[in-house]
């Protein structure tokens, strides 16, 4: 972001999108409705001990439908985020499973301590859910959840997803309340696209999944970059390159051996691509688990650039930053 | 406006329907977002920015200012339509708001905005940075206020009160908070939502000197304001506004779901008609 005050640009043609809250939903995508609130109901109608927590983000995180279904086992905790993850803290130690719900740069930001030492170093047993993960509004730095995965890698304990789709989320969460311990997990609201369901997928906790193979590109991805992955390897077939996706839902603890297998094959290019910043995400997990490994490969990242994003529409912001599918398969042209 | 005149009311009632008619042209531009919150809490704003504080449209950054300080990032449609009222800002410009490049983001942040003053929007930020500037203030021997707005949902946040015990602990009578009590959060009513009252007696408990106005009451806030400026005791200053959501616009004020609003492009051009009939009225 500048630190000079901006110049008018009243001129410009107007835009016509937005910049309001949307989900990242392309064209030609099938769409389901809160894939979250609507899994959270069913797991909890297996595990009396589930309850749900938001600090004033229930409409926007989907757990409203989790709150409406059960009432008596929600907590609305007004916008008090360290409260909530500390509060969680202890539902978690009196034997319950909070799912607690804000946007995931509060998460991440402001309740860092918080979740270190309530929940992390007492290894609790509380799930933190966080909306609008990286790129997904045009409000500006305040909501973009850029570093969310960074932050939360560093913390011991905790395991850290980020769900490429309603499939993805819906299957993640009876794995999360399985789970025992710690959990942070991005999630996509309202309509959110579906399209792993035609690539015979299944979420499983820790595992990476290869999605589909190809000759020239292996592209690792996580969250909803795995969608643009695939609609990226889709238009590249065009040109007759064979484009790999490998879907890493779990940042951590990372599936190294899947991705050590993967990179092996000689002769790919390795494309990591996350909706986050480059510093400290899924890029460079891999590349550490690569150097560690003693994989050479040809290695690029797609991810946000190392600074305070701009406010705006978000299609105008995703294409600028290099997440649109467009912008995904430009770079991989120009690298090949 | 070095030490703005003491306008009428009905010159504030005019300051304030030009406001919401601002907020009204960005709402359209969007066709959704705070638009109930701009309409409520535009009569503070103008209160504020035409007859309290201090300042100067032309040089935002003239040294011996009163601060404003918007903590509610989200209220940016509220504060780029006084802004634009009191010359900070082209009203051409209005209708670039939330759009690409534009100097009028969603949410407010100081490196876009001439005279917005702190990046707000993670809420809870607003009375900590108004102790910091307070301090600061101080040290500089300056004469100047910090005005700092938040929401009632607000009142849940940490921070908040952490700041406020320190604005107490170090005296700073140089900050006037405002608390836009509209009764509404994003989840629903903040009465329901996390209950913060009695917040009259917090603030009295915390050390402040406090006020609690009808926040649609040009009159109500302008002997507010004054009292504000004006009370003798070294004490940080708060004033509680009790505002309507949509004020103004009638069928605004009697819509229930209002943090977040969408309305159709007619009902848009129906909002300036209800604005103007009741101004008339
Ligand atoms: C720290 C933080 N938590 C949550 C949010 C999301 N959020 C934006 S506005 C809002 C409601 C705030 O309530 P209030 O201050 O009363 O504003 P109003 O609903 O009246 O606009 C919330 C929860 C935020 N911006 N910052
Ligand atoms: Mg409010």
């Amino acid at each position: 972001m500048n630190t000079t005050t901006k110049q008018p640009s009243v001129d410009k043609a107007l835009p016509v999108t937005p910049a309001i809250i949307s989900s990242s939903v392309d064209e030609g995508h099938r769409t389901k409705s809160a894939p979250f609130g609507h899994a959270l109901i069913e797991e909890a109608r297996r595990r009396p001990e589930i309850v749900g927590m938001s600090a004033d983000l229930a409409k926007y995180t989907d757990i409203h439908i989790f709150a409406q279904a059960y009432p008596d086992r929600f907590y609305q905790m007004g916008m008090s985020e360290q409260l909530m993850a500390t509060a969680a803290g202890g539902l978690a130690k009196e034997g319950f499973i909070p799912f607690a719900t804000t946007y995931a740069t509060f998460a991440a930001r402001r309740c860092y301590d918080f979740i270190s030492q309530a929940v992390a170093e007492q290894d609790a047993n509380v799930k933190f859910v966080g909306g609008l993960p990286g790129l997904t509004t045009g409000y500006g730095p305040s909501h973009q959840a850029t570093d969310d995965l960074a932050i939360f890698r560093a913390m011991p304990n905790l395991t850290v997803l980020d769900p490429c789709d309603a499939l993805d989320v819906e299957q993640m969460v009876p794995a999360v309340a399985e789970h025992k311990g710690p959990v942070y997990m991005r999630v996509l609201r309202g309509q959110v696209p579906l399209v792993l369901d035609e690539y015979n997928y299944r979420f499983e906790l820790g595992k990476a999944a290869l999605l589909r193979g190809g000759r020239d590109v292996l592209i690792i991805s996580t969250g909803f970059m795995t969608m643009r992955a695939l609609d990226a390897a889709k238009e590249l077939q065009k040109d007759s390159v064979d484009v790999a996706v490998l879907h890493v839902p779990t940042v951590k603890p990372l599936d190294e051996v899947t991705i050590l297998r993967e990179a092996s094959r000689s002769g790919r290019l390795v494309v990591v691509a996350e909706n986050h910043t480059v510093i400290g995400g899924l890029g460079e997990a891999v590349a550490g688990c690569l150097m560690r490994g003693g994989v050479s490969c040809a290695f690029r990242q797609i991810g946000l650039p190392d600074q305070f994003l701009d406010a705006g529409t978000l299609p105008v912001l995703q294409d600028r930053y290099g997440i649109s599918r467009k912008a995904v398969v430009d770079r991989i042209r120009c690298w090949l | 406006m070095d030490h703005s005149p003491l306008l009428h009311n009905s010159e504030l009632a005019e300051r304030a329907y030009r406001v919401r008619r601002n907020a009204i042209v960005m709402a359209e531009v969007q066709g959704q977002g705070y638009i109930a919150q701009a309409l409520g809490v535009a009569d503070v704003l103008s209160v504020a920015y035409f007859h309290a504080m201090n300042v100067r449209p032309d040089q935002p950054d003239w040294e011996d200012r009163d601060r404003f300080l918007l903590s509610v990032g989200h209220y940016g449609i509220a504060h780029y339509a006084v802004l634009t009222e009191a010359g900070y800002l082209p009203e051409a410009e209005l209708v670039t708001y939330g759009c690409d490049d534009s100097r009028l983001p969603m949410s407010g942040m100081t490196s876009y905005t001439p005279g917005a003053e702190m990046s707000g929007g993670s809420i809870g930020l607003g009375l900590p940075m108004a102790v910091g500037m307070g301090l600061g203030l101080k040290r500089k021997k300056s004469k100047s206020f910090v005005y700092i707005l938040m929401g009632d949902g607000e009142m849940a946040e940490g921070p908040t009160w952490e700041a406020a015990i320190s604005a107490a602990h170090y005296q700073l009578d140089n900050i006037i908070a405002l608390v836009d009590f509209n009764k509404v959060q994003a989840d629903g009513p903040s009465t329901s939502i996390m209950s913060t009252e009695p917040l009259v007696q917090k603030f009295e408990a915390f050390g402040f000197f406090v006020q609690r106005v009808n926040g649609n009451d040009l009159a109500a806030l302008v002997a507010a304001f004054d009292a504000a400026r004006e009370h003798p005791d070294p004490k940080p200053r708060i004033i509680i506004c009790d505002t309507k959501m949509g004020s103004g616009v009638d069928f605004l004020e009697a819509k229930e779901k209002n943090h977040f609003i969408r309305l159709e492009a007619e009902d848009w051009k129906r909002a300036y008609a209800a604005l103007d009939a009741r101004t008339v009225a």
